[in-house]
């Protein structure tokens, strides 16, 4: 219940958070782009972006027209560009790299859960994982540029650069040493309790009496896995300079085009809503089958 | 391995760092171009940069600039996952409650989104230790969590209930039994990597404002951070340029850090 | 090379993991690096020299100064004469002009053009510039237009170097920054632009007074300059508009590279708040303008070697680069150091040196030095090493860069008066006007440019004497005596004029390269691929 009300809370909190984060910064970007003393229209360029309604005019005025699928023009970013326009560029692009992103963690969380993955490839991953991501980033980006120079933004440079991200952004920091290491430690804590040794005993398989019980657990760790990829996200598409949601969120906040700091936060706020939503469903889901489990012979014969 | 051995690497490890950063000198030394791109052999015990300065020099301004914040940040989260564990003893359901509910709140925000607009909004004035506390801050829900889990399976207010019935004092049950045997690995380890990920975010801040050309977020413009290191190193890898040195310099302190959390969190684990 | 045998071999990873191979021809286009993206396509919202840059090939100006002989004259204009008794200049424009869109170029262009900018809700402070010259505009039939002065001027032409906006691409005269002008903007100059989140495309566009000798032109920000003079090297990109002093060596050293000079007449400068504590005292001025060792500086942030022959530094003791008119050659460059005069000058000014360090009524001085955070790329360390010798001299100190919004919005705009020093560059064109820079604060962007609010009566009589000139030795001589006045006063320590060098590779021919606009004579560019 808990989740369900923070995923519905997340979407409209985050910009609001945002917005009074942003209110803060010093100046505007009507008096960046029309200062006060060479220039006289700058009341005129606030009123025109909704700055001069202070900050919850601003967000008001934005939350309503976003509603409406209205994210407005880009003030500085992409002067003259819809925000709708960027962010139905930068939606994809963020995803596919999440998702690339997440098939090595997922498959060495499975690795590590089913015992295929050897303890000894944790030590190697953990070093691996002992680079920042800044450091592979920049060595990727050095390589797209001078591999492809001037066709460095081509179809064939970007397919590289969501490659190289996707590697970048699973091994570096720990990610994929972690999510490998969390799965092994709870699968291991939960193969000593004693159900399941007794479960060994009766000649049923580990994993179906391990699973439903960790399940709640794993859905958590995963959750917590693609919001550290979500988090890594942005450093990734910087440096690498792909076009998608992180990068656009820096490349907002930097030029102080609110419109689309707020899209692009919205954006992120709702691949977080989204992996509460998906957690709280597992969770009722575990419950329900645990509530719906096999009636044991022995106790029925009782 | 029995758990001194970790303890004591982990301390040379926080000790090496902590000499390095009580020893930054204030500014780099002046340039000496014709000594630039030296190995540690011809410049000892890091090698110099491309200006001919002592890359010992950027060490230990990088390791000034991260390692209190790192700290403040590691003992924000211990403190805060104690309270998640103790509040599961205490067994109040509605204070329970309220903090999930605000843990899955404050989990859920995109911690580096609040960060960058964090950093931007504090300038270069306002240093890693602030943005290192708020992602302290942001990091408290996963660590209080899992601390909570293990109050739980310990079992909790009933735990507390017999222990309190074997006489043992309010005191004793709470700091002791609780948090000395029974939190500490998870606390520990929670704080260890806290530190270790604040180390990382004063990388990548630094790094975004060289390539953004903005003031630095996370320390003053007379000082240098790691990451002028590893961006001075990457250039070896990338473009074959004579700074190799500078790479492995890099990787090192980054492994030191790491390796401090590692060394922390193995010596603190339960028996 | 480095002393780990283990890293000479890690340039060769590239190509171990398969990338490391030449890099791929591009075609009959043209690619380079610029600093940056450009902010805006629209000219009315130009802030920075790449959108100089990137805009002067979408559009015409109406006038311009030849890149050669420096003549005034017009790609647009086939005639133009005085009009309402001096008070105006009638323009009749070439035939077969087009617009991008295939529409002809007309005189109510042009005066839709005077009149956005003369409308006060177009918020831009370059129009705002045009509203103290321009009183309007008015069309005669579909190839001529009279355009109004507010007063009588004696080089008209030299007032209306503004870029021309077709009226049919807009609503109304209130042009915004916002509109998708800004992204994809149709003009008549030789190549029509588009501008995406990487980089900003041309495709050239023959008209009746261009004839582009390149297809297709592509320009992409630049980022780390090692990584752009590999590519470069590598045939990757071919041109790279800004080359930083440390990598020019290296480029010259490659038979496929040549540097070209790039005319920017741009000056270094260290403002000084003369509004705070000690700097309102101009002996403290002048002692800090004695601390400063400029060779040293020169050396250890750009490179250049005392008696170094071809420098592409050459210092300066006033606001103007020597090769201007306005230069005054009898006030000579400090270049070296005299810490035994400044410490006299302090002396006398009331600072007490207390254990090495210079105190201020009781308090050691602290001085607070910023810089703009886009110069270290030209200029690495410079803030560091300006520090440095302050420290040396007995100054306590704390430096911060200011980044480019920052130095728009709260620097130029006399809003960043925590600052004790501040270091800067100014560009220019042909003309190197400092009146904005100089005088008082006032209406009509009177010192619009004025750093620390900097206020001396003398250097606005002679800005006003500059006005009032009507010839050039009038205007010269003004400036002369301006240029000795501020050194003496000293509200900036005067650096150095930097040459900007661009590479491009010697596949493209012809390349003229304009000060300031650089791209005024592309036409004439061919790219032999």
């Amino acid at each position: 219940m808990v989740r369900l009300f923070a995923a519905l809370l997340l979407p409209a909190a985050v910009p609001a958070i945002l917005t009074a984060l942003i209110w803060a910064l010093p100046g505007d970007p009507a008096e960046i782009i029309c200062p006060r003393a060479s220039c006289e229209a700058t009341d005129a360029l606030a009123a025109r972006w909704h700055l001069d309604e202070g900050p919850w005019g601003f967000y008001t005025h934005w939350g309503r027209a976003a509603l409406a699928g209205d994210f407005g023009m880009s003030w500085r970013v992409l002067q003259g560009v819809p925000v709708s326009e960027m962010l139905a560029g930068a939606v994809p692009m963020t995803l596919v790299l999440l998702a690339a992103a997440l098939l090595p963690v997922l498959a060495g969380a499975v690795g590590a859960g089913s015992g295929f993955l050897p303890r000894r490839a944790d030590g190697s991953l953990h070093v691996a994982g002992l680079v920042p991501a800044v450091i592979f980033s920049l060595f990727f980006a050095a390589v797209i540029a001078l591999r492809f120079g001037g066709n460095s933004f081509g179809e064939e440079a970007t397919l590289w650069r969501l490659v190289f991200g996707a590697i970048v952004l699973s091994v570096a920091d720990g990610a994929l040493a972690g999510a490998v290491g969390g799965v092994r430690a709870l699968f291991r804590t939960e193969r000593k309790q004693r159900y399941v040794q007794i479960a060994a005993l009766r000649g049923e398989g580990m994993l179906e009496n391990v699973l439903p019980n960790v399940a709640a657990a794993l859905a958590g760790q995963l959750r917590a896995r693609v919001l550290h990829l979500v988090s890594g996200l942005v450093v990734v598409e910087v440096v690498l300079k792909i076009d998608g949601l992180g990068d656009l969120l820096w490349s907002g906040t930097l030029k102080q085009d609110f419109g689309v700091v707020l899209a692009a936060a919205t954006g992120f706020a709702a691949v977080s809503a989204a992996l509460l939503l998906a957690q709280a469903m597992l969770e009722i889901a575990v419950a329900l089958h645990i509530r719906r489990a096999p009636r044991v012979a022995a106790a029925v014969s009782a | 391995m029995n758990r001194r051995t970790p303890a004591m690497l982990a301390a040379a490890c926080v000790l090496a760092l902590a000499a390095l950063a009580a020893f930054a000198p204030e500014r780099l030394p002046e340039t000496l171009p014709d000594r630039a791109n030296l190995g540690p052999l011809g410049s000892f015990p890091f090698g110099t940069d491309d200006r001919g300065r002592p890359l010992l020099a950027y060490a230990q301004q990088g390791a000034r600039v991260v390692l209190f914040p790192a700290a403040a940040s590691a003992v924000l989260v211990g403190v805060l996952a104690v309270c998640g564990g103790l509040l599961r003893c205490v067994g109040d359901e509605r204070v329970d409650g309220v903090v999930q509910a605000f843990g899955e709140v404050l989990g859920a925000l995109p911690r580096m989104v609040v960060i960058l607009v964090a950093a931007l909004l504090m300038g270069s004035g306002g240093g890693l230790l602030p943005l290192g506390l708020l992602w302290a801050l942001l990091s408290a829900p996963g660590a209080m969590d899992e601390a909570a889990s293990v109050a739980e399976r310990l079992g909790g207010a009933r735990f507390v209930e017999a222990l309190r019935a074997h006489g043992f004092s309010w005191s004793r049950i709470f700091l002791y039994h609780i948090v000395a045997l029974n939190l500490r690995p998870v606390v520990v380890r929670q704080a260890a990597e806290t530190a270790m990920q604040v180390t990382f975010l004063e990388l990548s801040l630094s790094y975004l404002a060289l390539a953004s050309e903005q003031p630095s977020f996370t320390h003053p413009d007379s000082m240098r951070s790691w990451a002028d290191i590893l961006q001075l190193g990457y250039l070896s890898l990338a473009l074959g340029k004579p700074t190799g040195h500078a790479l492995v310099l890099g990787l090192v302190l980054v492994a030191l850090v790491t390796a401090s959390a590692m060394l922390l969190t193995r010596a603190a684990r339960a028996r | 090379m480095s002393r780990f045998p283990g890293f000479r071999g890690a340039k060769h990873l590239l190509v171990a993991i398969g990338l490391g191979s030449t890099a791929l021809g591009t075609g009959a286009m043209l690619t380079f690096y610029e600093e940056s993206l450009p902010g805006s396509l629209n000219p009315l919202y130009a802030s920075s020299m790449v959108d100089y840059r990137a805009q002067e090939l979408i559009f015409d100006r109406l006038y311009f100064h030849h890149p050669i002989d420096n003549r005034l004259t017009s790609k647009l204009v086939e005639k133009g004469e005085v009009a309402e008794m001096g008070k105006g200049w009638k323009v009749t424009l070439k035939p077969n002009l087009k617009w991008h869109d295939g529409k002809p170029v007309t005189g109510e262009d042009i005066c839709f053009t005077v009149k956005a900018m003369l409308d006060p809700a177009t918020p831009s402070p370059i129009a705002q510039g045009y509203r103290t010259i321009l009183a309007g505009c008015s069309a005669e039939g579909s190839n001529v237009a009279i355009i109004k002065f507010t007063k009588v001027v004696h080089n008209p032409m030299e007032r209306l170097g503004f870029a021309v906006l077709p009226k049919s691409q807009f609503q109304g005269t209130a042009i915004q920054p916002d509109d998708v002008f800004s992204q994809k903007p149709i003009g008549s100059g030789a190549y029509k632009g588009l501008r995406n989140k990487r980089m900003a495309t041309y495709d050239a566009f023959p008209n009746g007074h261009h004839n582009p000798g390149v297809a297709k032109l592509q320009l992409q920000e630049g980022g780390d300059p090692a990584v752009q003079v590999s590519t470069l090297k590598n045939n990757g990109m071919q041109g790279m508009i800004a080359v930083p002093p440390p990598f020019r060596p290296e480029v010259s050293a490659t038979d496929d590279l040549a540097l070209k000079s790039y005319d920017l007449r741009s000056w270094w400068f260290v403002a000084v708040n003369t509004k705070k504590g000690p700097l309102s005292d101009r002996k403290v001025r002048q002692a800090l303008n004695l601390l400063l060792d400029r060779m040293d500086l020169r050396e250890k942030s750009i490179g250049v070697k005392a008696g170094e022959q071809n420098s592409p530094c050459e210092f300066i003791s006033g606001p103007f680069v020597q090769s201007s008119p306005f230069y005054n050659r009898k006030v000579l460059v400090s270049e070296r150091a005299d810490r035994a005069k400044a410490a006299q000058l302090l002396k006398e000014a009331g600072l007490e040196q207390v254990g090495g360090r210079w105190s201020y009524g009781g308090q050691p001085v602290t001085f607070k030095i910023g810089m703009l955070s886009p110069l270290n790329n030209e200029a690495p360390d410079l803030l560091q090493q300006i520090s440095n010798q302050l420290g040396a001299g007995g100054f306590d100190r704390h430096e911060e860069k200011v980044s480019a919004d920052d130095w728009q919005r709260k620097v130029v705009s006399g809003a960043a008066m925590d600052f004790d020093l501040l270091v800067g560059k100014w560009s220019f064109g042909v003309v190197d006007e400092v009146n904005e820079i100089f005088e008082t604060r006032g209406a009509n962007k009177k010192g619009a440019l004025n750093i620390f609010n900097y206020s001396n009566p003398t250097v606005d009589q002679q800005i006003v004497e500059y006005n009032q000139a009507r010839t050039d030795t009038a205007a010269n001589d003004a400036y002369h005596k301006l240029h000795a006045t501020l050194a003496d006063d000293l509200p900036y320590l005067f650096l150095w004029k930097l040459d900007t060098k661009s590479a491009w590779r010697s596949e493209v021919k012809g390349n003229t390269i304009a000060p300031y606009y650089y791209w005024t004579e592309v036409d004439a560019w061919k790219y032999l691929n």
